[in-house]
């Protein structure tokens, strides 16, 4: 029984070590990275981000007014993910009938390492709203912060678009333009879906 | 040796683990090929003052729009 304990604790700490090295390499190495990880089989590190999401619903939980439990925001955001895996796996299946060497379990790994840029961006929105709250002016302050933080916000949009194409990339092999059909096709969904999650007041932006 | 031959065969297996882009239009290939490498390693270099630009031309485009968005965006999380 010790030994089981011992055991989850050193896996834990392997895998987060390993998150937080895929974390500092996707950003400099993003496509070898993603490659990588869309081999992976430890579900730890999975864990442990969806754990890091978690944590971001608490935090947000007391800079909102009248919020939804941190718990229920974060099922929510299980089902949108395990949503959006579904329909890319499930889709790229028709796509490819004959080569059909994709994994659900590999577009789960790197989906979630793709989850890192979306994190950064909420945490980091979640702080500059304690230390600089909106709304902003037009001064030229304003207008600079404006610009400085728009940009920040594409940057991060950016990557995400990279990481995420990767995942699909690697893990349902698919090809370019196949992949752009996909998302063409998730966007027709995926907006109305995110409209009536604001009318819900769950989320305002959608966190994926 | 033998660890060595393992390390290449398994990082030759990860290397063609998919085929290569092909987007039917040479021109179009070599484009895809030649934008891609650049964000393969290291991709902040182009995509930091890239949209550092888009944000300038947002304001210049639409002005004080862009505080409004700012604004907007601030309370999205």
């Amino acid at each position: 029984m010790v030994f089981k304990k011992e055991q989850i604790l050193v896996n834990f700490i392997t895998s987060s070590i390993l998150v937080f090295r895929n974390f500092f390499f996707l950003i400099f190495y993003p496509y070898k990275t993603m490659r990588k990880i869309s081999l992976e089989k430890d579900y730890w590190q999975i864990l442990i981000i969806f754990f890091l999401v978690f944590l971001y619903f608490k935090l947000s939980y007391f800079l909102k007014d009248k919020p939804y439990r941190a718990s229920f925001t974060f099922f929510t955001f299980l089902v949108n993910f395990f949503l959006t895996a579904g329909f890319f796996y499930f889709l790229s299946k028709f796509i490819k009938k004959k080569d059909s060497v994709n994994s659900f379990k590999s577009l789960l790994f790197s989906l979630s390492y793709s989850l890192f840029p979306t994190l950064i961006w909420f945490e980091s929105v979640s702080l500059l709203y304690l230390i600089l709250p909106p709304p902003r002016t037009t001064s030229i302050l304003g207008i600079s912060f404006s610009i400085f933080f728009i940009a920040y916000s594409l940057s991060l949009l950016f990557w995400k678009l990279i990481l995420v194409f990767l995942a699909i990339r690697f893990s349902l092999r698919l090809s370019f333009y196949q992949i752009l059909y996909l998302w063409f096709l998730y966007l027709l969904w995926f907006i109305p879906y995110s409209i009536l999650l604001y009318q819900a007041k769950l989320f305002r932006l959608p966190f994926i | 040796m033998k660890a060595a031959n393992f390390y290449l065969k398994k990082k030759m297996r990860e290397v063609f683990i998919i085929e290569p882009n092909d987007l039917n239009i040479g021109f179009l290939t070599n484009f895809y090929k030649k934008a891609t490498a650049y964000l393969k390693t290291a991709p902040f270099i182009i995509i930091i003052p890239f949209s550092f630009l888009v944000g300038l031309f947002i304001y210049l485009i639409f002005g004080y729009l862009i505080v409004r968005l700012t604004t907007l965006l601030q309370y999205g999380f």
